[in-house]
């Protein structure tokens, strides 16, 4: 399966295309205007969370958001090495955009 | 490029015709794929089987005809077409609307298409 | 690994491209070879050489230019992406009868080969869009 990063706040098609996608065994990275969907208490959070899915969330894209405070229990932050690490283990990236 | 095996590639489209380049940007990167002989699959998802809609007249507005594009895919070995079934339903595209050679396909179906090949390319 | 990266987002339209070129910093710290950058659609505006940012904002361009410059990556605009929005080397400032180039000479223009002959030859393709 791919690595698949969504850079788009929830209400963007961006984001209900990836969700209905998401499986329990991916993952997820978070960036740009993507980091919102991690907002704690949210409905977007929820969702994700229900989704059974690896939610990771781009620090630098978080702390600039605000939300880096506010994140649901289940995203995991990382930075730029991090994120390179995922891609190493995951042979595709699908970017949701 | 003649001695490894062809990478295989996914090119998702996602986005409408209007207001956005990213559609024909996602033709062009299939066809030079296709050129190219790499293997590659096209899938249309969400708002981008909008694309598919049938006598779009672009005359006026001086844009490209994508559907026009899509219908020549085959030329180029590019076939079938994959197509998100149920946004063809959410936007009443029902089958005779579609090019001969999509192929309405479930989300399960479009997650395999995901890990199935070596790149793909979002657009 | 060999990774190419593809950017889709404008250096202008939020920090999209900012993220993209950390990403290929670390691509590099990591000890990976980053092949090549392909800037299509808005991407190709990366390339615009007088772009001026505010002083309290990180300039994209600068950033590209450093990776081009320390580390041999290839810079690349889709040409019909970049000669839409009005980004032109000598060439082409030449074949259109325009008074001046205005691409940024660390950058260059190419075919969208360019971006399937890197699917070809990288392991990793990551795509950073609008």
């Amino acid at each position: 399966m791919p690595l698949h990063t969504l850079n788009k706040a929830p209400g963007h098609n961006a984001f209900s295309d990836c969700i209905e996608r998401l499986a329990a065994d991916d993952a997820l990275v978070l960036l740009g205007d993507g980091v919102y969907a991690a907002l704690a208490t949210t409905a977007a959070a929820s969702r994700l969370a229900a989704s059974g899915a690896t939610i990771y969330v781009l620090r630098t894209d978080a702390l600039a958001a605000g939300v880096a405070t506010r994140l649901m229990s289940e995203a995991t932050v990382i930075d730029d090495a991090g994120f390179v690490a995922l891609t190493e283990h995951w042979p595709q990236q699908m970017a949701w955009h | 490029m003649a001695t490894t095996a062809r990478k295989s590639v996914l090119v998702v489209t996602r986005h409408a015709h209007q207001g956005s380049a990213l559609g024909r940007s996602a033709l062009d990167a299939a066809l030079v794929s296709a050129t190219f002989e790499l293997p590659v699959t096209l899938l249309f998802q969400g708002q981008g089987v909008l694309q598919l809609l049938p006598e779009q007249d672009c005359t006026e507005a001086g844009i490209r005809n994508l559907r026009k594009v899509i219908e020549s895919l085959p030329l180029y070995d590019i076939t079938p077409i994959y197509v998100d079934a149920a946004a063809a339903a959410r936007y009443a595209l029902q089958a005779e609307l579609l090019p001969p050679q999509a192929q309405l396909i479930s989300l399960d179906r479009q997650r395999q298409l995901l890990a199935d090949h070596d790149h793909i390319l979002g657009f | 690994m060999i990774y190419s990266l593809l950017v889709l987002a404008a250096p202008t339209s939020g920090h999209a491209s900012l993220t993209a070129a950390r990403f290929a910093q670390a691509v590099v710290a990591r000890g990976h070879q980053l092949k090549r950058v392909f800037f299509l659609d808005d991407g190709a505006l990366t390339g615009l050489a007088g772009t001026i940012t505010p002083q309290d904002e990180a300039s994209a361009l600068a950033q590209w230019q450093q990776l081009g410059a320390n580390h041999e990556v290839e810079l690349i605009l889709c040409i019909s992406s970049a000669l839409k929005r009005g980004v032109l080397d000598a060439t082409e400032a030449e074949r259109y009868e325009r008074n001046t180039a205005t691409m940024h000479p660390d950058f260059e223009l190419g075919g969208l080969g360019l971006l399937v002959e890197a699917m070809q030859t990288s392991d990793r393709l990551i795509t950073f869009g609008q």
